[in-house]
Parts: C-alpha cells; structure tokens; sequence
C-alpha cells in the first residue's frame, strides 16, 4: 500500500514541474520577445523583428548542443514513455528526460512551433519511473507510478483531472484495469488542486453560453470529423516526412533545430500568428470574423508546415498544441464556409471545437481524453456532443488511412508495433538470449550411426545437433530417426542421414518469433545460430512455452490483479 | 501560537509609534496644491481628506482639477515650474510618469501601518505600493444605462452595449482605448484573462475596432461628468462612466439610471509629487495622512470607491448623507465584482500613445 501514498506524491511532484514549466515558458515568450504581449510592451519595431529572426534560431543552435547529450541525438517524447509501459521492459532514464525537459523549454521559449503538453507528459512519466526506481519496485508499480506521473502533469497543465486520468489509461497504460485507477486518479487530483492554486492561468478556451445547434449540423459535424481525419494524417505524415528530409540534409544534425528556427522567424514576419505554442491563434479561430477564409487557409497550411519544420529538423516539444491550433483554424475554415451558405454564425464556436477535436483525437489517439478536455475546459454539454459526432468519423477513419496516433506511427517506424496490442508488443520486446540453453547434445557429422544413438542414449536427449568441427550449424537428427535408419539403410555416418528441414533461430530474435517458429517444428528444441551459421545452443520449446506463460502472467497480474 | 502570530505586528505597531518619522511634521508651507478630478469625487475629497488634513496640519489645501494625462504634467516638469504638490493619478498614467522620471520617488516607509500594527506592505492590495505611488482608492469604469428605456429587458452583461437591436438607442463612450477596447473583446466571449494577450496584437486590436465602429451614433466623452448629464438629459441611453459619478446621480440627484457591473474596469487611483513639487515635504505629509485605513474608510462613506488596503475594506460602512449600505455600491464588492476586469496598467503604461493613435485613427476620423 506504501506505494499509493508514493503515487500520490508524485502526482504532486509531477504538478509542480508542470506548474513551473508552463510559466517557465510564458515568461520566456514574454522576456525574448516572442509573445505579442512582449512584442507590444517592447515598443521598439527594429528590436521586434530582430527578436523574431534571432531568438528562434538561437533557440534552435542551444536545443542542438543539448541534443548531442542525449542517446541517438534526439529528445525523448510521450513515445519513449508508452514503449516503455507497452513492453514492460523500459525504465524510463532521469538524465535523458531532464534534459529533453530542459531542451523542450528552451524550443517553447524561444518560440519554435512546438506543443507543450508532450514534454509535461514525458517529465511526469520520467518522475514516475525514477521514484519507482528509488522504491525499488517492479515493472507493474513502474507502469502505474509513470501513468500517475502523466495524470497529474495532464491534470495540472489543463486543470482538466479527469482528462489527465483517461489519457494515463487511453494512451500511456490501454487498460482499465481497477488497481491502476485509483493511485491515478489520486495524482491527478493532486495535480489539479496544486495546479489551481498555484496556476492563474486562464483557460485554454473559455466558452460561455454557446448557441444550440440545428439537428442539421450534426451531420456536418460528422463530416467535418472525416474531413478532420485527412488533415490529422496530413499533419501527421508531415512531421514523418521532415523526419526524413532531416536526414538528406547536408549539415550537422546538431544545426538543424538553427536552420528551422531562422526560416520560423522569417516566415513569421510576414505571418506571426505561426511563432510559438499559437495560444493566440488558437483563440481567435473561435471567434467569428477573427479572420476571413483565405487567411484562414494560409495560416492552417504555414502552422502546419511550420510545426513540421520543427519537429521534424529536431526542435523539442510536443505535437498536441499545434495540433490544437491546427484544427481550430481547420474548424473555423468549415464553420466560415458555412456561414457563406446561409448557415447559422451564432453556432460558429461548435464548428472550431469540433474541428479541435477531429484533428487532434487522431493525432494522441485518444478520442476520449480529447473529449473530456473539451467537457471539463467549456463545462458545455452541448459543445461536447457536437465534438463526439466529429470523433465518431474522425479516429476511426484515421486509424484505418494512418495508423492508431502519431505516437504509434512512430514506434513502429523504430520496430515496435503496438497495433496488435500489449501482449504482442512485450513479446517482441523479449529477446530470446535468456532462454538459450548448452544443455544439448552436439556431433560431429562424422560420428557412426552407432556412436550416435549411444551418446543420445547416455546423455537422456531425444535430439543431436550437428555441429562441423568450424563450429557451424548442419542440422538436426532425433534419436527415433537415426534408430530407422539403422534399422533399414546403408547410411554409417550422421552425414549420410537425410536432413529434416528445421528452423533455426537468431540469438537477437524476440520471444514472438520464437513462438512462430515453434509452429513449425515438432521437437525438443531449436537451435539458436548467429548470422555466420555457428552454433551457440538451443532453444527449449518448453522454456519459450514457460517465458510466454511467464509474460501474460505478468500482464495478466498487472491489468486483473487486485490492489 | 497566538503569541507567536501577533508578535511580529505587536513588535511592528510599537515600532511605529516610537520610531519618529519626519514626514509626519508637516514642515512649514503656506499652502497645498493638489491637483485631482473635479466633481463628486473632489467633493468627497475635500469632506474626508483635505478639511481633515487642513484641520490636522494646519496647512490650507488649494485644489485644481484635470481630466487625467501627462501632457501638462511632462510640459510643467520640463519648464521646471510645477504648480502642484500631491497629484491624483490612475495607476497607469503614474507607472508611465515615474518611468518617464516625472515623479518622485517616494520613500518606501510612508504608508502608514494598519490601525492594528500591520505594517502597510502586507495591509495594501498587491500592487498598491510603487517607487512613485500609493494607490489609496479602486474605482470602477462601468456602463449605466437608463431605467425607463428598455421597458421589458434590462442589459445583465456588457456585450448587451453593442446590441443596438435590443437595447436601441445612441451610447456614450469616453473617448479614450481603455474600457472600450476590454469591453468589445468581451462582446466576443473573450475570457478576461486573455485580453490584453490578445489586444497586443493587429488583429485583435482590429477586431476591438470593428465592434465599436458598428456601433450607430457615439457620443466621445472627455470630462467624467458629460456621461452623467447626457444620460440625465437623455441624449443617450447607455454611458460608460466612473462608477462614483453614478452612484452620486443615482443616489443625491436621484436619476433613474443603473449600474451594469458586468465588464467593470477595475483601476488603481494614487496620490503621486511630481518632481520639482514646491513642498515636497508637506506632500509626502498630506500622501501618509490620506492613505491611512481611517482616511480610507473615511473617503468611501462619501463615494463608493473601494478602499485600496485591507483594513480599510473591512470597515466600509454606511453613506455619511443617506445612510445607504455602500459596501453594496464600491467596486470591489464579491457581487458586483464577478465579471470585474482589472486594468493592466503595466501594460497600458508601455503601449498608451500607440494604442491611442490606433484607436483615433479608427474611431475617431469617421466623426
């Protein structure tokens, strides 16, 4: 039970680090001159427009000197935090996420086009998993304590407790299961009270009294959800495909956040609403007349090419915000069109919420946390069932075209596939090396028929495995085989046995190949060679059936177990 | 535990009364300019403060009234004759002054102590206490509108200024970015906190402009009193206003006119001694005098301004003249302060001249 009162704490710690970074931010904006709060206090047009050219790229120069700390040279993100609960494999490493933390702030505050919700998930995930570490608990608590730490960040940077308690589930755990609930729910309610108390920080978006919707709209709420979906894989893809872009760049990859930040800076000049988190931005895309539909279209293009920009060339930060921002202006787009066919201006608020909604559902894969964030930030009912016709079309068609989020698409672009659930993701997390057995008997191929059958004999093994006197792999025999042959053929020696075709495994495969492989082989074991065919043991099917039993087990006690 | 917390404001009370402070001897002057706004609100002053502080000190109180800005007060400082001592200033407009080095630096011990020893730091708003000002009131900017005309419906939020189809009729407005600019962003749902996030740029500016331009027939106000009479003569049906102003029309001249507190624009007023005062020494002396809880309390039994120190807020009681309960009428009040925005007076202190261009260039060339 010890360990609940840890998770509560946590929830604590978390809200507090999410607290001081959310202002850490804002008053970086301020003081560097990226927010237009900033830019209109500073007064001075010339030190404005340096500020917007120099500060980005800057900014982006110090994010890639951090970057060369970390391991592969890249942040840490919510990513790394659900592979590791997925396979039941990862801790989460403090040096690494402080310094993605220390990285991300510098991006937000020097105004790259970067969410800030990532970096707070990542931070409460990377608290969670060092206070298990300093419990010295196992993997199951590990889980839990990195899913309280994301609740509570979620809960205090929203002030939205019950989003923060379905993204943990949702997202970061894909289970339900009782005995995570309450320790979660517990930080996150830490975290929102923490964070109302010391967070005066008004709302993402405040909306009073919205109009009601004609019945009529809802089908257009529903349309606008699939159209939402294309723009979510657009963003999506984009982000990827800069990934990639990044790599054919002849430059260091240390410069590449610099080289982003300086054509941020300079397309910002001419369209400032892209600089920054587009707290901004994202409010006047809800109030009608903000901006007419062509400005709203460059600007939805130039957001979303921007947040590619940066995420892609190695800015740190998040994808929600923009995604955010992006479907508001997506939203707002529809509901301007809308207005121009004779449609009802007094429900416009309802068409950027949902085009909020349908775009960002798909990107966290998370339809419900999203729809709760809307519910607990509005407090409209009205608001949110307009936002659940959007996502009813919106994450189903995106998880068909796309993938099941950003997150997702991205771990199995580095080999983990979680499309087939936890149980497939932490046996291909297992590496077999561990089950690899020397209990096995051994010939030479030129061991007599004979000789053979007595050294099987002796040593109470069903099976020999030819090795050459290079070390390398010739194949199988069984007792019972050689036993035929000795009986009814010419053949003396184990070279002149015909080879039964059998598998092989690699000492690198996961415990999911070997559960395949078995399949195919009717035996005691497989063997296990390295690329050059030399033989370095065997693979007992019973142990690969006992390593499989061992991890549902783990899973099963983790979802199902009682306190 | 008791001892423990009453220590320290037993140690800073004794400390106060016997610590000699030269401020409170008046040095020798014929006489006290102080210039301040006119109207209900000199009124009040000179009943709860300049008679008193004349009666206490000895020192007659001459009074000149202005319509607030800097533009005299920048040109007597720069030709280095300055007529007035005190000077009655909105917070912004002092934080613009002292950063432009119009003002004095006041010493940080002249507030006086709470009655019960708190030392002023902690009995003042946040806020309150700057190098060059104490805030000493929290007035309001509201809108009042004219009981007998809209039979049927009554404005309840700001946004009903700008519905000229349900509440018809000409408005008046002072002819200044402030209040204007907060109210026609919230006509739009913006929450308060973001507003001057959002006013800090183009387009929000922009879209503050256009819901005022669609406003038929405004009439620009400069003097506190114009609201008062247009609304009194009928000229217009809705005025922005001080919210003393009202309370004076409504309350001694008995004018069917009522407050909306929606959208209130909650400001700071200080007392400030612009550099080359005559008397500095007596002005630093009237500053301590007026800013006491007891002068407070005293002020806001005349006109409902909210006191700006915690001891003070605490004992408003009721109308010297009609006995009405005025903790109801100030600003600060929890009921009517609900949909209360406070000024930014950081920000309006860096961005006042340029704002007022934009706001003149749009509003005001269409006249």
């Amino acid at each position: 039970m010890a360990w609940y009162y840890w998770a509560v704490s946590l929830g604590g710690m978390a809200a507090l680090v999410a607290v001081g970074f959310v202002n850490a931010v804002l008053w970086l904006n301020d003081l560097l001159l990226i927010s237009p709060r900033g830019q209109m206090m500073a007064a001075n047009t010339t030190l404005v427009i340096l500020a917007t050219l120099l500060v980005p790229t800057l900014g982006g120069l110090l994010v890639g000197q951090l970057h060369r700390g970390l391991p592969r040279g890249r942040p840490h993100t919510p990513a790394d935090a659900i592979a590791a609960v997925q396979t039941r494999r990862g801790r989460l490493p403090a040096k690494a996420g402080a310094l993605s933390g220390l990285s991300s702030l510098v991006s937000l505050g020097a105004g790259a086009s970067v969410g800030q919700y990532g970096p707070l998930v990542h931070l409460g995930a990377t608290l969670g998993s060092l206070i298990t570490r300093l419990l010295h608990l196992g993997r199951s608590e590990d889980n839990i304590t990195i899913a309280c730490g994301v609740a509570a960040a979620i809960a205090a940077a929203f002030n939205a407790p019950l989003a923060g308690i379905v993204f943990a589930h949702e997202v970061v755990l894909r289970h339900y299961a009782l005995r995570a609930f309450a320790p979660v729910a517990a930080a996150a309610i830490v975290g929102y009270v923490l964070a109302t108390q010391l967070l005066d920080q008004g709302a993402l978006f405040h909306i009073t009294e919205p109009g009601v919707p004609q019945p009529w709209e809802f089908a257009l709420f529903l349309v606008l959800g699939g159209l939402g979906a294309l723009v979510a894989g657009a963003y999506m893809h984009a982000v990827l495909a800069m990934g990639q872009l990044a790599k054919r760049l002849p430059l260091p990859t240390s410069l590449h956040p610099a080289l982003a930040g300086a054509l941020l800076g300079l397309t910002a000049l001419w369209v400032p609403d892209i600089l920054g988190m587009g707290q901004e931005t994202l409010r006047f895309a809800t109030l009608p007349g903000a901006y007419g539909g062509g400005e709203l279209l460059m600007v939805l293009l130039l957001k979303l090419a921007a947040t590619a920009l940066c995420l892609g060339l190695g800015f740190a930060g998040g994808v929600f915000s923009p995604a955010l921002v992006i479907g508001t202006l997506f939203g707002a787009l529809m509901g301007t069109l809308v207005a121009e066919l004779g449609g009802g201006q007094e429900t416009f608020i309802f068409y950027a919420v949902c085009g909020m909604v349908a775009v960002t559902a798909p990107v966290l894969g998370a339809p419900l946390t999203t729809l709760l964030i809307v519910f607990e930030l509005t407090g409209s009912y009205a608001l949110t069932t307009a936002a659940l016709a959007s996502v009813t079309l919106a994450n189903p068609l995106a998880a068909q075209l796309f993938g099941r989020s950003l997150f997702d698409i991205q771990l199995a672009r580095r080999g983990l596939d979680l499309s087939a659930g936890r149980s497939r993701a932490v046996l291909q997390e297992t590496r077999l090396t561990d089950l690899i057995s020397h209990d096995a008997v051994t010939l030479a191929p030129a061991t007599p028929l004979d000789a053979a059958i007595s050294c099987l004999s002796a040593a109470g093994h069903g099976e020999a495995y030819l090795v050459d006197d290079r070390g390398r792999y010739q194949g199988c025999v069984t007792l019972a085989s050689l036993e035929t042959l000795r009986a009814g053929s010419e053949a003396t020696t184990l070279a002149d046995c015909p080879e039964t075709p059998r598998p092989v495994l690699d000492p690198h495969s996961s415990l999911w190949e070997a559960m395949h492989q078995l399949e195919k082989v009717t035996g005691e074991a497989i063997a296990v060679v390295d690329n050059e065919r030399r033989f370095l043991g065997v693979a007992y099917e019973s142990s690969i059936a006992r390593a499989f039993l061992h991890h549902s087990d783990a899973l099963r006690r983790e979802e199902h177990g009682a306190g | 535990m008791l001892a423990r917390r009453w220590t320290p404001r037993l140690l800073a009370g004794l400390l106060a009364l016997a610590t000699p402070i030269s401020a409170e001897v008046p040095n020798a002057a014929d006489s006290l300019t102080i210039l301040s706004w006119g109207g209900a609100y000199e009124q009040a002053q000179r009943r709860a403060l300049f008679t008193p502080f004349t009666d206490a000190h000895d020192v007659p109180v001459a009074v000149d009234s202005y319509n607030g800005g800097l533009k005299e007060l920048r040109q007597a400082v720069a030709e280095n004759d300055v007529p007035w001592d005190v000077i009655d200033m909105t917070r912004s407009e002092a934080m613009a002054a002292c950063e432009e080095g119009l003002l004095e630096a006041l010493p940080s011990e002249l507030a006086a102590p709470a009655p019960d020893g708190t030392p002023a730091s902690q009995d003042f708003f946040s806020g309150a206490l700057g190098r060059c000002f104490i805030s000493h009131s929290i007035f309001a900017t509201v809108v009042a509108y004219r009981r007998d005309a809209f039979p049927g419906e009554r404005p309840t939020r700001i946004a009903d200024l700008f519905d000229q189809q349900r509440f018809p009729g000409p408005r008046a407005l002072q002819r200044t970015p402030a209040a204007n600019l907060e109210w026609a962003l919230l006509s739009y749902q913006v929450p308060r906190e973001e507003l001057y996030r959002l006013l800090s740029t183009r387009r929000g500016l922009d879209l503050a402009f256009a819901r005022l331009q669609s406003i038929d027939n405004i009439k620009w106000w400069e003097s506190g009193d114009t609201p008062v009479r247009l609304l009194e003569e009928g000229e217009v049906v809705m005025a922005s206003g001080y919210n003393g102003r009202f309370f004076a029309a409504m309350v001694e001249r008995d004018l069917p006119i009522e407050i909306l507190w929606d959208g209130q624009l909650q400001e700071h007023e200080t007392w400030v001694i612009p550099r080359g005062a005559p008397n500095p020494e007596a002005a630093q002396t009237f500053i301590r005098f007026a800013t006491t809880s007891e002068r407070q309390v005293a002020l806001a039994r005349h006109i409902p301004y909210g006191p700006a120190r915690h001891s003070a807020s605490m004992q408003v009681t009721t109308h010297r003249d009609t006995g009405l309960d005025m903790r109801l009428h100030i600003p600060t009040h929890p009921i009517n302060a609900q949909g209360a925005v406070t000024k930014d007076e950081a920000w309006y202190a860096r961005t006042q001249e340029r704002v007022e261009a934009l706001f003149h260039e749009a509003l005001m060339t269409q006249e």
